[in-house]
């Protein structure tokens, strides 16, 4: 589980062999301590990400993938071990602005139109007035929200307050998106054209994402790398390399390397469960309770 | 349009609730009305006076009255005429002719006086109680006085009959000229003076002014009417067996009226007195002899009768009692009678009269009927307030209340919720501000809000109404009167309405989602932008939620803070004068007056909303 074994996936013009590393994860842990004991969250997580990079983290819950973002995006600190975002401390790397956030809800302000909710991040950093309107405009037409800028959130669908959400994420530009289950609560139909949409935002723009995703389909198709991770104590268990080739299409859910790769990660979340398993019986005798992975 | 179609289910229930809770509220002045037909001091006074001849008789042994009591005695200036007749109902049937006439005409009225041809004037003062004769036949006396005093402005009087000409005063008004009568109601030209007499005359005549000796006619007449003087008159017999022993004997009306300084009763021509006797010594509680001013009669301790002999022996005018009367009791003696019952009418002579003669009264009073009516219905609805008003008298009063000062008095009621109105809105804009300046203090200052958040709910559990007159005092001492300013009424409004808006404002500070915490965080942003971009939007709904609270509130305040103050300004105020003058109606309007007033706030504070915070859902 070290650094990557190769370079990632090329994916547009910028994309070569020797991009620089993002973010840097060198043995982080994260103990929580609730009333006197303590529950480690992950552990020994070392991770690289490169420019230019579509890493999703997956695993099942309680196995890290949220610690980790939020780590990366400095919301918590960790207990040990070292941290490098764009080549700063976390802590760093989020007041220089590196990175926009994508929660699991779209965490929209109910009293802000869907223009101003996508301009609110360049408010508090400051740009000009027309700058601020000259991007929202064109991200909301990136996603396809052109009509309805003078709408409150309410009354948008779920789907398209999470396209807002990731709109107002991308707004100042950040390198680095940090993504938590974003499609997560949208159903199966809205979700793949997300994942679609996703994908040409994020080859047009050339960002480097983090994604957490609990949908291994939605992984293999989206990543070019997947980190899958397992519960009690959150670990990483395997990195898996996608080698289907941008763009992806419809069609590529349905080719043969598709099927290989996601049974490629089914089988390591399959035998990552068994490791916890084992190792939470070693502690408590019982089995771990854990759902698996969400089928795709 | 849609928010009227949802607001009609409310409209219905609460007018199903008023037409059924209208009626069984209306029936709380039952009560008042039994208590008003039993109360004596409610009932009609009526005078039994001895009948004068109904009408000339023309020398024969029949003689008729026109109103006889049951049982009759034929009287003539204080004597009871011997023996010998009978009589049934007012029919008096003589054994034998009257030595003189039953009836002896004096000289004419002189008139008509006055523009309507209805005034006379009595030959003499002292006519004004003796009977008149017109065309032979007795004349009734009745006037039926106006349920209204005349308070020199006001210009329609009701009566309790429904025809007859009208009297201000000694003056017979001309109708239609003077006055325009519609049934029982009369509307005048011309307010009558301060405190006139206002009447319909319903008999014959009214007797005007008997100083003057000035009569009304009901109507006009071919000859004036004459005064009927040594008149033959059937007199009242009291029950009662003169059998030399029966000292008991009762009026034929009761109950009678206690305080009556026009009794007069007789025992054969022997009028008796009524006045007590007090004695000449002190009441001091250790005394046991008294003198009075007779040296016989009934007597009397705290209106308790002796019993001679027993309780008391007597040595011509001196009397001893065996125990000494209390310390300023009321110790009497009624020389000739005492009125043992009012209610059942019945007296105690002090002596027994002896067989044959004849115990009558001239003329006493009684009560005769309940004034508002002879049934418990008639004095529900002949009440003249009702617990709850009935819909028609509240109906009847809106128009005089709004305009009964102009525009430019203060006291205007437009003026007066207007004055509330603004009282109201700044103790809320004050209080409101209070109420946020401390909520945003409490959220950023947590060890603030402990060390003052008992303190803040404890200012709420003060009754607002014992606080009112001590704030009034420390602000009246420092200039700030209720007279020049407002501030007291806002400062008092405020202290109630600031609560809910620091509650309502701590917890949409609170509210905010952490997701929406942890954006700002990764935005970097500052705390000030975390407040004025995130807390402050969030809180916002909840803001209004409690400053709709805080209307209601500070409306109180404001209510409050007018019933106690002495500038005659706003609804508050008003509400005290008119529950200290009995108004029920006009409290009833002031009551919806207020709560539309509080509707319109709250309202108000909507419309605010829906401006200020349009993303708020509808």
């Amino acid at each position: 589980m070290g650094a990557p074994a190769s370079a990632p996936t090329p994916h547009g013009p910028t994309a070569t062999a020797a991009q620089p590393v993002v973010i840097r994860a060198d043995k982080v842990c994260k103990t929580y301590r609730v009333r006197g004991t303590e529950a480690v969250a992950l552990e020994d997580a070392d991770l690289e990400v490169c420019q230019g990079e579509f890493v999703s983290l997956i695993g099942p819950s309680g196995c890290g993938k949220t610690t980790l973002l939020r780590l990366v995006a400095d919301l918590i600190q960790p207990t040990s071990g070292a941290l490098e975002v764009a080549g700063k401390s976390a802590a760093a790397a989020r007041e220089a602005r590196e990175y926009g956030f994508v929660f699991q809800a779209p965490v929209l302000y109910d009293w802000r139109t869907v223009l101003a909710n996508v301009t609110l991040p360049l408010e508090i950093m400051g740009f000009a007035r027309a700058e601020r309107r000259r991007r929202a405009e064109s991200l909301l037409a990136m996603v396809g929200l052109e009509t309805f800028h003078r709408q409150y959130p309410w009354q948008l669908s779920g789907g398209m307050q999470q396209r807002v959400s990731i709109a107002r994420a991308l707004a100042f530009e950040p390198k680095l998106l940090l993504m938590d289950e974003p499609f997560g609560a949208l159903d199966e139909i809205t979700r793949e054209t997300m994942n679609h949409e996703l994908l040409r935002i994020w080859g047009r723009t050339g960002k480097t994402v983090l994604f957490v995703t609990h949908s291994i389909a939605e992984a293999v198709f989206l990543s070019s790398r997947i980190v899958v991770m397992t519960a009690r104590p959150g670990r990483i268990q395997k990195i898996i390399h996608v080698d289907l080739p941008y763009p992806r299409s419809p069609e590529t859910r349905e080719s043969e390397r598709f099927f290989q790769l996601t049974t490629e990660v089914r089988e390591a979340l399959r035998l990552g469960q068994a490791a916890a398993g084992v190792a939470a019986r070693g502690v408590d005798g019982r089995p771990g309770s854990d759902g698996g992975a969400g089928a795709p | 349009m849609s928010r009227l179609r949802r607001a009609w289910p409310v409209v219905a229930v609460m007018l199903a609730t008023v037409a059924l809770g209208y009626p069984v509220a209306l029936l709380f002045g039952l009560p008042l009305a039994r208590q008003r037909m039993h109360d004596l001091s409610n009932w009609v006074t009526a005078t039994a006076v001895a009948q004068p001849v109904a009408a000339v008789p023309d020398g024969g042994n029949i003689l008729t009255f026109d109103a006889a009591p049951v049982s009759g005695v034929l009287v003539r200036d204080g004597t009871p005429l011997p023996g010998g007749y009978r009589q049934d109902g007012g029919t008096v049937r003589l054994a034998a002719p009257l030595a003189r006439p039953a009836v002896r005409l004096g000289p004419a009225l002189q008139g008509p006086v006055g523009a309507a041809g209805l005034l006379y004037r009595l030959p003499s003062p002292d006519d004004a109680t003796s009977p008149l004769y017109a065309g032979g036949k007795l004349l009734h006396e009745g006037a039926d006085p106006s349920h209204e005093r005349a308070d020199g402005r006001a210009t329609t009087f009701t009566f309790d009959t429904a025809s007859g000409p009208v009297a201000v005063g000694d003056r017979v008004l001309v109708q239609g000229r003077d006055y325009r009568a519609k049934g029982r109601q009369v509307t005048f030209a011309d307010a009558p003076p301060f405190n006139a007499d206002v009447r319909r005359i319903t008999g014959d005549y009214a007797v005007l002014d008997p100083q003057q000796g000035v009569v009304a006619l009901a109507g006009p007449t071919a000859t004036p009417p004459r005064v009927g003087r040594d008149v033959v008159r059937l007199a009242e017999r009291l029950r009662g067996s003169v059998d030399g022993t029966n000292r008991t004997f009762a009026f034929e009306h009761a109950p009678v009226v206690d305080i009556d300084p026009a009794r007069r009763l007789y025992v054969n021509d022997r009028a008796l007195s009524s006045t007590p006797e007090r004695p000449q010594e002190r009441v001091d509680g250790g005394r046991t002899r008294f003198t009075f001013a007779s040296s016989s009669g009934l007597v009397t301790v705290d209106g308790r009768l002796m019993t001679p002999g027993g309780q008391y022996t007597r040595d011509g005018p001196v009397v001893t009692f065996a125990e000494p009367p209390r310390r300023n009791a009321e110790v009497r003696q009624y020389r000739d009678y005492l009125v043992r019952d009012l209610r059942a009418g019945t007296i105690t002579l002090a002596a027994a009269p002896a067989p044959g003669s004849v115990v009558w009264a001239a003329t006493y009073d009684y009560y005769a009927r309940p004034a508002c009516g002879t049934t418990l219905m008639q004095c529900f609805f002949g009440m003249p307030q009702h617990p709850v008003p009935f819909p028609n008298w509240i109906a009847a009063r809106i128009v005089p209340y709004f305009t009964h000062y102009p525009i430019t008095d203060p006291r205007n009621v437009v003026r007066g919720v207007l004055y509330t109105a603004a009282g109201t809105v700044s103790a809320l804009l004050l209080g409101g501000a209070f109420g946020m300046l401390l909520a945003v203090l409490f959220v950023f200052l947590r060890p603030l809000e402990e060390a003052l958040l008992p303190w803040v709910i404890a200012s709420q559990t003060i009754p607002i109404i014992a606080l009112v007159p001590v704030l009034l005092l420390i602000l009246g001492n420092a200039g700030i009167t209720v007279q020049t300013s407002l501030i007291p009424t806002a400062l008092i409004g405020a202290y109630i309405a600031f609560f809910p808006v620091t509650v309502g404002t701590v917890t949409g500070l609170r509210s905010v989602d952490p997701l929406a915490l942890d954006l700002m965080r990764s935005y970097a942003a500052s705390p000030l932008q975390v407040f004025v971009k995130v807390r402050f939007p969030a809180a916002v709904p909840f803001l209004f939620t409690s400053l709709k609270l805080g209307a209601a509130a500070a409306l109180v305040g404001a209510l409050v803070a007018e019933t106690e103050s002495n500038n005659r300004l706003g609804l508050g105020y008003d509400i005290v004068g008119q529950v200290q003058a009995g108004n029920v109606a006009d409290l009833w309007i002031l009551l919806v007056i207020s709560a539309a007033l509080g509707i319109g706030l709250v309202a108000l504070v909507g419309t605010l909303q829906r401006v200020a915070a349009p993303w708020d859902r509808p």
